[in-house]
């Protein structure tokens, strides 16, 4: 960028997790809320309903990040084609009346890694497939490094004392996709899925 | 004669007045900046003149009549669906502005995005021959940014009154800022298999003032299997 920062804009493949550490201990509530939801066979997730995946949870589709000094945008091909937006030109978060499936973001540079730190989440979204729930204390710092021209590393910490006995930290990796334009991904039509969840 | 000019240096000192004269912003490239949160000032419809064929507004005169009937069973946008291009949404809209790319996000609808690619690529449907929002290329032509859009399905409607298209639609829109408080969207509409030619009208939009909201068409819908 003009500012010396590093450009991270680009088509990137989905976030492909590295070998990670299971989440810690969960509280009682939340063990037991996983274990209903993984045995219905994840019949409820909202994902599958074309609502959003929230953070972290990441799609098996391509995103877009665009880059000005004041934002960074990110473009989601699926599950849903909507967007999230990382504020660069802010260091305090919004008061959050209403809580949001992606939450108040913001982003400030620590040399040459973005860092952005998420709260104001919804307690409504799931981690994974498996079910793993949060609570509104949910707080995600994401660390964005662009190791060299294709691959965008991605270190992710999750608090949320509501639900999980300490924080805990997952690696992720990105491609850059040059090859591909994303396409229009549109989750509500034809979606094949809400019929085919069916839990116990 | 006189009058004439009178009449229209005062029509210019209401709008003076009523878009304070401030500096309209330019990129480091000298391109328009477009960049900002802005909201349809007026009607979000077309006007009702479109010069459809016969078939085409037959087509808008039985949605129309399903409309009066309070029943939206063919609106895209009660299933969540994309409004596409032609057709928006009260709610405001951000642009976010690169020397390669703008985007467009929208914050009701189907809280998406459109992008236009200024990179100097020619349209390419390859992938989606038929999209709802189309394939979109940009250029600027002076402080104004025209972009140019095919590779439509049929399935939206081009506004809350049902108005149809075919999948040969085609959309110029001219995005420009005469002020710094007002952008210019001038849209011409082709369409040889629905309209007898092609048609021209423009939008105003104004400074929305506040961020766009998360907002989530799905969430709310009860039209969208759950």
């Amino acid at each position: 960028m003009a500012d010396g920062k590093p450009d991270f804009s680009g088509i990137w493949n989905g976030q492909r997790a590295l070998p990670n550490q299971a989440p810690p201990l969960m509280l009682p509530w939340a063990e037991k809320l996983t274990a209903e939801r993984t045995n219905n066979y994840s019949a409820d997730d909202p994902e599958a309903r074309c609502l959003p995946g929230g953070v972290p949870r990441a799609a098996p589709y391509h995103y877009q990040l665009v880059q000005t000094p004041k934002l960074l945008l990110m473009l989601f091909e699926g599950n849903i084609h909507t967007y999230r937006q990382i504020f660069l030109d802010r260091a305090e978060h919004l008061k959050i009346t209403e809580p949001l499936w992606y939450g108040d973001s913001i982003g400030t540079w620590d040399e040459d890694t973005l860092v952005v730190d998420t709260v104001g989440f919804n307690d409504k979204f799931w981690f994974d497939m498996a079910g793993h729930p949060h609570t509104t204390q949910l707080h995600v710092i994401e660390r964005y490094y662009r190791r060299d021209f294709g691959n965008l590393e991605i270190g992710i910490t999750i608090e949320d004392p509501g639900t999980y006995t300490k924080p805990w930290t997952i690696q992720r990796v990105s491609t850059l996709e040059t090859g591909i334009e994303m396409s229009e991904y549109v989750c509500n039509e034809n979606n094949s899925d809400v019929l085919h969840l069916v839990g116990k | 004669m006189r009058s004439i000019l009178m009449a229209l240096a005062s029509s210019a000192a209401t709008l003076m007045a009523q878009f304070p004269t401030q500096y309209v912003p330019v990129t480091p490239s000298s391109q328009g900046d477009l960049a900002g949160v802005w909201v349809v000032r007026g009607s979000t419809n077309l006007p009702d003149d479109l010069p459809y064929r016969p078939e085409a507004l037959k087509l808008w005169q039985e949605r129309k009549a399903e409309i009066a009937k309070n029943n939206s069973k063919d609106d895209p946008a009660a299933y969540c669906l994309p409004n596409g291009v032609v057709r928006v949404t009260s709610l405001p809209y951000k642009i976010v502005q690169t020397p390669l790319l703008v985007v467009l996000l929208s914050e009701g609808n189907t809280h998406s995005f459109r992008r236009f690619f200024l990179d100097g690529r020619a349209h390419n449907l390859d992938l989606e021959p038929n999209s709802w929002t189309g394939d979109s290329i940009g250029k600027w032509e002076g402080s104004t940014l025209v972009v140019d859009t095919i590779g439509f399905n049929d399935r939206t409607w081009l506004d809350d009154t049902g108005k149809p298209h075919s999948d040969q639609l085609h959309v110029v829109e001219r995005y420009r800022r005469p002020e710094a408080g007002r952008l210019i969207v001038d849209y011409t509409i082709e369409d040889p298999k629905f309209l007898t030619k092609p048609y021209t009208f423009s939008r105003t939009f104004v400074p929305a003032n506040r961020e766009i909201q998360e907002r989530f068409c799905t969430e709310q819908n009860h039209l969208v299997a759950k």
